[in-house]
């Protein structure tokens, strides 16, 4: 673990250089340790997939003082069963040509036929490493290299609602109506943010998501949008 | 019901707080006041709590009606402001009555206006803060025609007005003090020397999310970083060499490589800059700039009477 100063009330601690599943769980760790702990100097938790960035007090605390504390509120809560926080989710996605703008063209792209692409996607284990850029949007990885993609040279002005999408080996879901680059390949009918769930979002850090293919008669029974 | 029925709704306005904390996690922003100098001294002038809420009104334009009595000030930005067409004062409290016309102009200095009425704006919170994120849906719209933005009835006799030492001047070169930080490191002595000691133009991208500036090229050792999260006032600095400073609206996780962050004082004075506003940088320790911004909070924080 290395720490370093972000801003004036800031700090973020770097536990790797690469991502990886080892990684992400020690960040996780870490995060879950320190929400749990609650300390009266910390403000706010922001994990990513290799890193957490912390914010304090700062009136109170300064960055040594919040350094220890966090030091020692890990050494006294040394396990903490992570595996607890993960949970294994299933994520429905209507993956047709009317909704996953990107599909064909990936497809074609990658010398796959659509249904390969779907496959592909949809057989994997997926793991949330980050939860950002929108409310309740979750960065998933490792997608397959086989479909991995970069994004758009032009990003798009409007991606719809639950549309799902590649960038690079990442995979995500679009929240709401918002622009965006990845390619898109299917849509869910599942919220991402809702203030009905506990915690507001649907995906939580170090979730296990698997796709799971649906008709567009169950993407609509579902409440999906076309 | 008593409050403001808006006539015109101007450039963009929204109803702005303190903001949300602890739910970065989930990807919701901290959302605002942009310029808590501001923000903070419009409260005290009102005697309201720190905290309360208030309009944040983008260069102005904005019209609206009074139905019921109530105290209100404006802050921020220079702007031509009237009662039924009779001048008024920003940084002074003002009853305005029934039926009565609080008319803007534009800001001919700055870019922020604030408006804040004794003991806020009656809205409900959401995600435990009165803030509009546009970008998120979060908190409601901007202000819109014919919308009605309740207010509590209330007056107080004695008017206050803000000591024209403590108004603050937005026309001259902005400095803006930088802890180190982040990637700070990947940024070479001659790099460092080039991003301190020159003078940056603020660009037609600024808004609630950050600060795009142009200037001169500073580069890193890399072109991207594993996305990690942002703090407020954070300097990015992406592989074209021109920095962004990340302000109240600022998604919460990206991956443009950070030489360090412009500290809150002075992102509030960036807030009232406009397109083509000079700013510098400059370094400053952690614990100077701790010292700097925790006495900006405990004066708004403690001290109740003006």
């Amino acid at each position: 673990m290395r720490f370093e100063v972000a801003s004036v009330d800031s700090l973020i601690i770097y536990f790797g250089k690469t991502i990886d599943a080892d990684t992400a769980k020690d960040v996780r760790r870490v995060f879950f340790t320190l929400k749990e702990a609650n300390l009266p100097g910390i403000t706010e938790l922001i994990p990513s997939y290799t890193s957490l960035l912390i914010s304090y007090d700062f009136i109170n605390f300064s960055y040594e003082q919040i350094c220890k504390e966090i030091q020692v509120a890990l050494e006294i809560v040394s396990y903490l069963d992570t595996e607890m926080s993960t949970r294994d989710m299933l994520l429905p996605v209507y993956y047709g040509s009317d909704v996953g703008l990107d599909l064909e063209e990936l497809a074609i792209s990658k010398n796959l036929s659509v249904q390969d692409v779907i496959d592909i996607h949809s057989q994997r284990t997926y793991f949330v490493y980050a939860i950002g850029f929108a409310p309740g949007f979750p960065y998933m990885g490792e997608v397959d290299e086989r479909i991995a993609s970069a994004r758009l040279a032009n990003p798009r002005a409007k991606v719809p609602k639950g549309s799902v999408g590649i960038a690079d080996t990442q995979t995500a879901v679009y929240p709401r109506l918002s622009p965006g680059g990845w390619q898109i390949i299917g849509r869910t009918p599942v919220l991402m943010f809702d203030t009905s769930y506990e915690g507001f979002s649907y995906f939580r850090v170090g979730d296990k998501v698997k796709f799971e293919p649906i008709s567009k008669e169950e993407f609509l029974k579902l409440g999906g949008e076309l | 019901m008593t409050g403001f029925e808006v006539l015109n709704a101007g450039i963009l306005a929204t109803v702005q707080d303190t903001g949300r904390k602890g739910l970065g996690s989930i990807g919701v922003t901290e959302s605002g006041v942009m310029d808590e100098f501001s923000y903070h001294w419009l409260n005290r002038l009102l005697g309201n709590d720190y905290g309360t809420n208030a309009l944040e009104i983008v260069f102005g334009g904005v019209k609206l009606k009074a139905n019921g009595n109530t105290t209100f000030a404006l802050s921020g930005a220079k702007v031509d402001a009237s009662i039924n067409n009779q001048p008024i004062e920003i940084w002074k409290t003002y009853e305005i009555k029934d039926g009565d016309i609080l008319n803007l102009g534009f800001a001919s200095s700055g870019a922020r206006i604030y408006l804040g009425v004794v003991g806020g704006f009656d809205i409900i919170p959401q995600f435990g803060s009165t803030s509009v994120c546009l970008k998120e849906g979060i908190g409601g719209k901007p202000l819109h025609v014919k919308e009605f933005l309740p207010y509590q009835s209330k007056v107080f006799k004695d008017n206050k007005k803000l000591a024209l030492k403590n108004q603050p001047d937005y026309d001259e070169v902005l400095t803006l003090r930088v802890v180190a930080g982040y990637q700070w490191d990947l940024f070479d002595e001659v790099e460092r020397d080039k991003f301190f000691s020159s003078e940056y133009k603020v660009t037609s991208q600024n808004d609630r999310m950050g600060y795009r500036l142009s200037g001169e090229k500073v580069l890193s050792t890399c072109k991207g970083i594993i996305s990690e999260a942002i703090a407020y006032g954070a300097i990015q600095i992406p592989s074209h060499g021109e920095p962004i400073v990340l302000l109240k609206e600022r998604q919460t996780i990206g991956g443009y490589p950070k030489i360090g962050s412009v500290i809150p004082v002075d992102c509030f004075k960036l807030s009232q800059m406009k397109q083509d506003s000079i700013v510098k940088f400059e370094h400053i320790s952690l614990d100077e700039a701790r010292r700097k911004c925790r006495k900006f909070y405990k004066f708004f924080q403690e001290n109740k009477e003006l």
